[in-house]
């Protein structure tokens, strides 16, 4: 018996090491399909209150953008939807899995709404066709207005549940537009939309920042003829004078911890960079060179700031450490670097560069590596700066014949979109934190 | 006088044997009744079921000894095996459908229970919709039960709506058809810049037009796998082992290593169940130990 046991034992270990040997070695270095195909039938009535297919057909256009600019999806042709679009299917028994995999959905969003006295109730899910899983859900309540925000946070959520990160699209943007004749401060979704004008001082407003902590502004103004620092609380409204030094006060830029200010101050006749306090008092002097230093970005981590400086003759980025004040030098291409953005995740600066009286927008890394180009063509593309994740870049766009636009882009630089009106003369956008 | 066409008709008689006509008509009608008994509902139909059509793409084929060459020499690049077309579906009992004919009711008086009927088991060129005839007004009959009536009323239901899924289903049909033809006449279009290269793999060293299992298996996994570049966070990297039947079919996967990063595991998930069932038999049963990562997408700018 004992003979019969090791014999087992060794025949069993020589199964074990036959099986593999001969298994053969496979390396797949990148997916056969780049994007992850998606199908989105459009939101079906719950069948309480009022069928309001407008509401739908609003929540549809809102999701499928945001959607397509987040680049991770190949959307399925609605022409192609067999019956179970037609369903509602909120439950995954409920929904015909073969059907949508037959189209070559892998991910599948199904969703209802109903509407009742002024109210509409959303309930979305999105399943995992292949596994037949479901990956997220959520059920929305809010005013009829509410359904293009329901569609931006549910864009979120999806982004959130498909790469581990939330989305950025429940976000603001902020930005000057002349389009009343002043440059004034204006709020408005990720996709343009709602707009809202936020200040009226009839003279020139210039350079917002969000706060990262509330939700309130930052930005320059003339209209008391100073170049001055202005804090404005969105919702409130209320509005106060932070910074009135005399000359400039500008760019102004939140640390990521929302306790202190970078900010442009040239009270000693020559623009340098500086840390002030969220009550004004300056804490800091971080540049000390005749040249002008302006545009100040945070790193994330909120140890060191971008910004530009022409020491050594033409406008470049230049990186100050804010303990030791120590300066190094970033860009060395280009005869006219600007502007720059430090990304939220820490490993890009994104900046404009001007070529041939063209500006377009550049990456690199902190180290100088890397630098890329993610803008061409016709019309300078200004100011850029980062969504809160990192995954996008908003930025301006000046066009030859005076039509200022605000763009937006991946961070790649492809689809590239515009998402403000026509003629509205547009610039310098903010992207808010999570809002 | 008699006509001579009367009189050859005399002759004619003459030679018959007696009861001929009757026996002429008997076979007349015997003849009539075999085919409206063949298509009476009391023989039924087996649908005739086509065997299912392969296409095999010869340039991907699995072979032992591969030659030198490029596997991507296909002269258009696609699976290498199409599925077996209108996948035989498990099709209902074979009793026909019985088209509803206007019964006129009589004058039963037990209640007759509703039958469901099962729906066509035969799927026809181009389903017309069958239109039920018009009930003929019954005749003012003092004897109708209502049981009859609700029974007649609950059969006509059920054919409606038998027909309804029919011809939905033939509608979902169509549709694939016309996203199967489109895509083929979209991959049609593409054409290899290198029709004439020889067939093969890359490390070949036999003398068989084809490609080895393992390079097959690879392109037919990595074809499964979608991921997108945005979801990717840093250098993600898993390792799955995989058995294969003879038969091309997924015994078992089991995850060596799994990446951390839950987008990229779960794609990978995807990729293997979609994988389950490959378009060629592999030469024996065959286990796989897969590497997957990104670095020929997160290498491109």
């Amino acid at each position: 018996m004992k003979y019969f046991k090791a014999n087992l034992f060794i025949i069993l270990i020589l199964l074990f090491l036959g099986s593999t040997a001969f298994a053969a070695r496979i390396e797949i270095s990148a997916p056969g399909e780049q994007t992850i195909p998606l199908a989105m039938p459009r939101l079906v009535s719950m069948g309480v209150g009022s069928v309001q297919p407008a509401v739908a057909a609003e929540f549809q256009q809102v999701l499928q953008g945001d959607l397509e600019l987040s680049g991770l999806f190949d959307l399925v042709n609605p022409a192609s939807f067999l019956s179970d679009a037609q369903k509602l299917g909120l439950r995954r028994t409920d929904i015909d899995f073969q059907q949508w995999r037959i189209l070559g959905a892998e991910t599948l969003i199904k969703g209802g709404y109903s509407v009742s006295s002024g109210q509409v109730t959303v309930e979305l899910r999105l399943f995992d066709v292949i596994t037949q899983r479901l990956l997220t859900g959520r059920r929305y309540t809010g005013k009829l207005a509410d359904i293009r925000k329901i569609a931006h946070t549910f864009a979120d959520q999806i982004l959130l549940s498909l790469t581990g990160e939330k989305g950025p699209f429940a976000t603001k943007i902020a930005y000057i537009s002349k389009r009343t004749g002043h440059k004034e401060l204006y709020l408005m979704d990720v996709d343009g939309h709602q707009s809202k004008q936020m200040t009226n001082h009839r003279s020139i407003v210039l350079n917002p920042d969000f706060s990262p902590m509330r939700k309130e502004l930052i930005f320059t103004s003339y209209s008391k003829d100073n170049p001055d620092l202005y804090r404005k609380e969105v919702y409130t409204g209320r509005e106060s004078r932070l910074s009135l030094k005399q000359g400039l006060n500008i760019g102004g830029r939140y640390s990521p911890d929302g306790r202190e200010i970078a900010i442009t101050l040239s009270k000693d006749k020559n623009s340098e960079i500086y840390l002030i306090g969220t009550d004004g008092t300056i804490h800091k002097r971080l540049t000390n060179h005749y040249s002008i230093d302006v545009d100040p970005s945070w790193s994330p981590k909120g140890n060191k700031i971008a910004f530009v400086s022409d020491r050594r003759g033409n406008p470049n980025v230049f990186i100050v450490d804010i303990r030791t004040l120590e300066v190094s030098r970033l860009t060395y291409e280009g005869k006219y670097n600007v502007t720059p953005a430090w990304s939220p995740k820490g490993d890009k600066i994104a900046f404009s560069r001007m070529v041939d009286g063209v500006f377009n927008i550049f990456t690199i890394r902190e180290d100088g590596t890397d630098e890329r180009q993610l803008t061409f063509g016709s019309g300078s593309k200004e100011h850029p700066r980062w969504s809160p994740d990192g995954r996008f870049l908003i930025y301006s766009v000046d066009q030859s014949g005076g039509d200022k636009s605000i763009w937006v882009m991946r961070a790649d630089g492809t689809g590239a979109k515009r998402i403000s009106a026509p003629r509205s003369n547009d610039s310098h956008p903010a992207w808010s934190g999570r809002w | 006088m008699e006509s001579p066409r009367k009189q050859r008709w005399q002759q004619l008689q003459s030679v018959f044997e007696p009861g001929f006509k009757k026996m002429l008509l008997i076979s007349v009608l015997l003849h009539l009744l075999v085919p409206i008994l063949y298509y009476s509902p009391f023989f039924p139909k087996r649908a005739i079921e086509k065997p299912p059509v392969y296409r095999v793409n010869l340039v991907n084929k699995i072979v032992k000894n591969p030659q030198a060459g490029r596997p991507e020499a296909a002269p258009v690049k696609k699976k290498a095996v199409v599925k077996p077309q209108p996948k035989p579906q498990p099709k209902p009992e074979p009793k026909p459908v019985v088209i509803p004919k206007p019964i006129p009711p009589k004058p039963k008086p037990e209640p007759v229970k509703p039958k469901p009927k099962p729906p066509a088991p035969k799927p026809e060129p181009k389903p017309e919709p069958i239109k039920v005839k018009p009930q003929p007004k019954p005749e003012p009959k003092p004897a109708v039960s209502q049981a009859q009536e609700n029974s007649l009323q609950q059969r006509l239901e059920q054919m409606r709506a038998a027909q309804e899924r029919k011809a939905s289903e033939q509608a979902r049909k169509d549709k694939i058809a016309a996203l199967k033809a489109a895509a083929l006449a979209e991959s049609n279009k593409i054409t290899s810049p290198i029709t004439d290269a020889p067939v093969g793999v890359l490390d070949g060293k036999g003398d068989e037009a084809g490609v080895s299992a393992v390079a097959y298996v690879q392109e037919f996994i990595q074809q499964q796998w979608s991921f997108a570049k945005y979801q990717a966070a840093g250098n993600p990297e898993a390792e799955v082992k995989m058995f294969y039947s003879a038969e091309g079919t997924l015994l078992h996967y089991k995850f060596e290593k799994k990446s951390g990063n839950n987008a990229f595991d779960e794609s990978l998930t995807r990729a293997i169940v979609k994988s389950k069932q490959l378009d060629q038999t592999l030469p024996e049963a065959m286990e796989f130990h897969i590497f997957f990562n990104l670095k020929d997408m997160m290498d491109k700018p």
